[in-house]
């Protein structure tokens, strides 16, 4: 027969274990779906599929191959390409909204806000779609309508236009999102610090350096990071502009490769390949912009 | 009324308590028995015009067959990859599926016995089928000697015209039998109308940035990428040969445009026909029936004639895009599925009503003799196009199917973009992606130790 005493040892046994089981779910569910599928693309990555039934084991040779592919590398590059767009262009554009909509003299600020907001509610495929009628050579609104260069640019249709397109492209829809950090870390910067610096004779710009940039970092890095990890999977933007990576590969970049190379070319193996290179570039850039913006440094 | 028990008794209270019964009583659904007495088809298909025609057609189907439940659903453009996943992972794949012609290679890969699809070839003979059909519309779905597929259309093509703008500049475009004879007319058309040196208005509309236009080019010709043992052709003469022809529509004799936008069904390759700019396009079957759809506006100004042949009693006609219809190696019960497969491909009624409705002509010769297919067509002012495309029928060349299709395409739009753009010639860019293609498809072979081929 149980005692009271033994009763109790089994309640405090249960006590142990309890938290286990709550937090349980999660961690089934993210071993199911993210370790086991992480584990075996790894594997995957040193063989190649023979069909849909047998694959067979390569070793490095997956790696070896995709390193003197030169559409790997043409990938890489567009998609670098980008991934500077937004770093040069998109960010500074956002963080100059975010400035001007933080200003005292700007009117209907709200509005404002959720309109450069909205562009990242729309799916990036109905960007895709629009931007293509934008674009177009001779019917677009850009050609048509302002004419910039004095002549007609194939902005879809050359080369040398198309990833600059995807970026503008990507400018519109991500600079209004990356504004609502660059706003509410500007927000969260005391104005007694710009107070102190107007005594001290200091002009707009003295301020914008010595203290709007440096109570910014910890934003500046965290968009900085989420904005090049996304530059670096970039997919279904330049595949719908460009219809796969037309024209001469123009549009290519490194995820649209994997995929190309996973479902129409059935090369699953190579595919895993790309995949964890470009988890491996994207992990040495991530730390690497970290390290440089001071994120690991101690206060 | 008291309840048995007090809600606000049960451990975590009452939200939490109605949660878990609401969870008990979805789990008896999810696990209660399924209704035995119906069969059930799963139907995929990934072209929203093909499922408007099934749906409408399945309470017909339904009338004949009480016992079965057809589930047709289309996934659109990202269906090849579901299927691929599901024939790669042995579950969930549909018992009926049709693939679309640029997507079948990649199901081809590997051992013949492990294509995903069942193999029709049995069937069609025993039943008496195959001489019913264009023969030659049954190689892309075919390898080895098995067939995958049936196919959905014949997909002829044909040169679509602005009868008016080209009797403008006097040119009787009836009168056009080879292609020497379009150059000399298209020059005559391409015209810079207002003067300042730019042309305004160009003879046709070419794709220069991936193969579609000119592989109608070269399989009108006889030639191919693959041939039909598999191997690659793509730099013999004829294929040199076609390329520097179809460079030459922009460079040399500047008669052609490169399409507007990313492919002919752009709504800016409307807009620049809708202007004017655009005076001709070579068209299969479905093209005009999207035209029709698309850009009912311009009913009544387009006519058709065969496209120019390459010499005179030559080739006047090439087939671009198509469908097949097959049943997966998942499928349970394939007698069924092979009975819904031929209701929906095979029946007149059903052919008759889908050149109605897309202008897509069936492979059946059995359907040709309809009063539907010679009817006057509207939208070409009166030209009965059905008569045309069923004139071209045996004439369509075949196009050989190969599992390496889909990365021989994707190399070759570089190539052709490459040689329209002048920076290689056509002979340097194809002699190159022919060698390219040979050492994939060599370094397969050599790990795998197969030798898939297409010989019959």
């Amino acid at each position: 027969m149980k005692t009271k005493r033994d009763r109790y040892t089994l309640w405090n046994q249960q006590q142990k274990f309890a938290p286990y089981l709550f937090i349980a779910p999660f961690f089934i569910l993210f071993a199911l779906f993210m370790v086991y599928p992480l584990i075996s693309s790894l594997v995957m990555g040193f063989y190649e599929m023979r069909g849909f039934k047998s694959r067979i084991f390569v070793g490095f040779e997956n790696f070896t191959d995709l390193f003197r592919d030169p559409i790997f590398w043409k990938s890489l590059l567009n998609t670098t390409y980008f991934a500077l767009g937004t770093l040069l262009l998109q960010l500074p554009i956002a963080l100059f909204l975010a400035i001007l909509l933080n200003a005292k003299f700007v009117k209907g600020k709200n509005f404002l806000r959720l309109a450069f907001f909205t562009p990242v509610l729309v799916a990036g495929v109905f960007v895709a779609i629009i931007f293509n009628l934008i674009y177009d050579q001779r019917a677009g609104l850009i050609n048509n309508e302002f004419l910039l260069f004095g002549k007609e640019i194939g902005w879809l249709s050359n080369p040398r236009y198309v990833m600059l397109a995807v970026i503008l492209t990507g400018v519109w829809q991500w600079a209004g999102f990356n504004m609502i950090f660059f706003l509410a870390g500007l927000q969260g910067i005391r104005q007694e610090l710009y107070e102190a610096a107007a005594v001290d004779g200091a002009n707009w710009w003295q301020s914008f350096i010595h203290i709007t940039l440096p109570s910014l970092r910890p934003v500046i890095a965290f968009v900085v990071v989420v904005s090049m990890i996304g530059s670096f999977q970039l997919f279904d933007l330049p595949f719908i502009l460009t219809n796969g990576g037309e024209p001469a590969d123009a549009g290519t970049t490194i995820v649209m490769y994997l995929y190309k190379n996973g479902f129409q070319f059935m090369r699953l193996g190579y595919a895993a390949t790309i995949g964890w290179v470009l988890f491996i570039i994207i992990a040495i850039i991530s730390i690497a912009q970290l390290k440089l913006l001071g994120i690991f440094r101690e206060e | 009324m008291r309840f048995p028990y007090d809600p606000e008794n049960f451990p975590l209270g009452k939200g939490p308590m109605v949660m878990l019964i609401l969870f008990l009583i979805s789990c008896l659904f999810i696990f209660a028995p399924a209704d035995e007495a119906e069969k059930e088809l799963e139907f995929w298909v990934f072209a929203p015009t093909h499922y408007e025609e099934y749906q409408a057609r399945l309470p017909i189907y339904k009338t004949s067959h009480p016992d079965v439940n057809v589930q047709l659903i289309n996934f659109g453009g990202t269906m090849h990859d579901k299927l691929l996943t599901a024939l790669l992972s042995d579950f969930g794949a549909p018992d009926i599926v049709e693939v679309e012609i640029n997507s079948i290679g990649r199901f081809l890969k590997g051992d013949i016995d492990e294509v995903g699809f069942v193999d029709l070839r049995p069937r069609l003979e025993s039943e008496g089928w195959l001489d019913q059909f264009v023969i030659s519309r049954f190689t892309p779905w075919s390898y080895g000697d098995k067939i995958f597929g049936i196919p959905h259309d014949l997909h002829p093509v044909v040169l679509l015209y602005r009868d008016d703008l080209f009797k403008t500049a006097g040119v009787e475009m009836a009168e056009i039998e080879t292609w020497d004879d379009f150059i000399v007319a298209a020059k005559e058309a391409t015209r810079d109308l207002d003067g300042d040196g730019e042309i305004d208005q160009y003879a046709i509309v070419l794709d220069n940035k991936t193969e579609s236009d000119y592989m109608n080019l070269l399989l009108q010709r006889g030639g191919g990428f693959f041939d039909v043992k598999g191997n690659v052709i793509i730099d013999s003469e004829i294929a040199i040969q076609t390329l520097e022809f179809f460079t030459s529509l922009f460079n040399e004799y500047k008669i052609a445009t490169p399409v507007y936008g990313t492919w002919h069904g752009d709504p800016s390759n409307y807009a620049a026909m809708q202007d004017g700019k655009i005076l001709s396009i070579l068209a299969p079957d479905w093209y005009v029936g999207l035209l029709q759809s698309q850009v009912p506006q311009m009913s009544g100004k387009w006519k058709a004639i065969s496209m120019p042949a390459w010499e005179i009693g030559g080739r006047r006609t090439t087939t671009r895009g198509g469908t097949m219809i097959g049943i997966t190696k998942q499928c349970e019960n394939p007698d069924l599925a092979w009975e819904l497969l031929k209701f929906t491909y095979f029946d007149r009624s059903s052919l008759i009503n889908r050149y109605e409705t897309t202008l897509i002509i069936p492979p059946l010769k059995a359907a040709w003799d309809a009063e539907a297919l010679k009817q006057p067509l509207e939208y070409l002012g009166g030209q009965p196009l059905g008569e045309l495309f069923i004139e071209l029928a045996p004439e369509l060349p075949p196009r050989y199917q190969n599992p390496y299709w889909s990365e021989a395409a994707d190399l070759l739009n570089d190539a052709i973009f490459a040689a329209v753009t002048q920076k290689q010639t056509p002979r340097q860019v194809l002699t190159e992606l022919a060698e390219k293609v040979r050492s994939i498809i060599a370094k397969d072979k050599e790990r795998w130790g197969i030798v898939a081929t297409n010989e019959n």
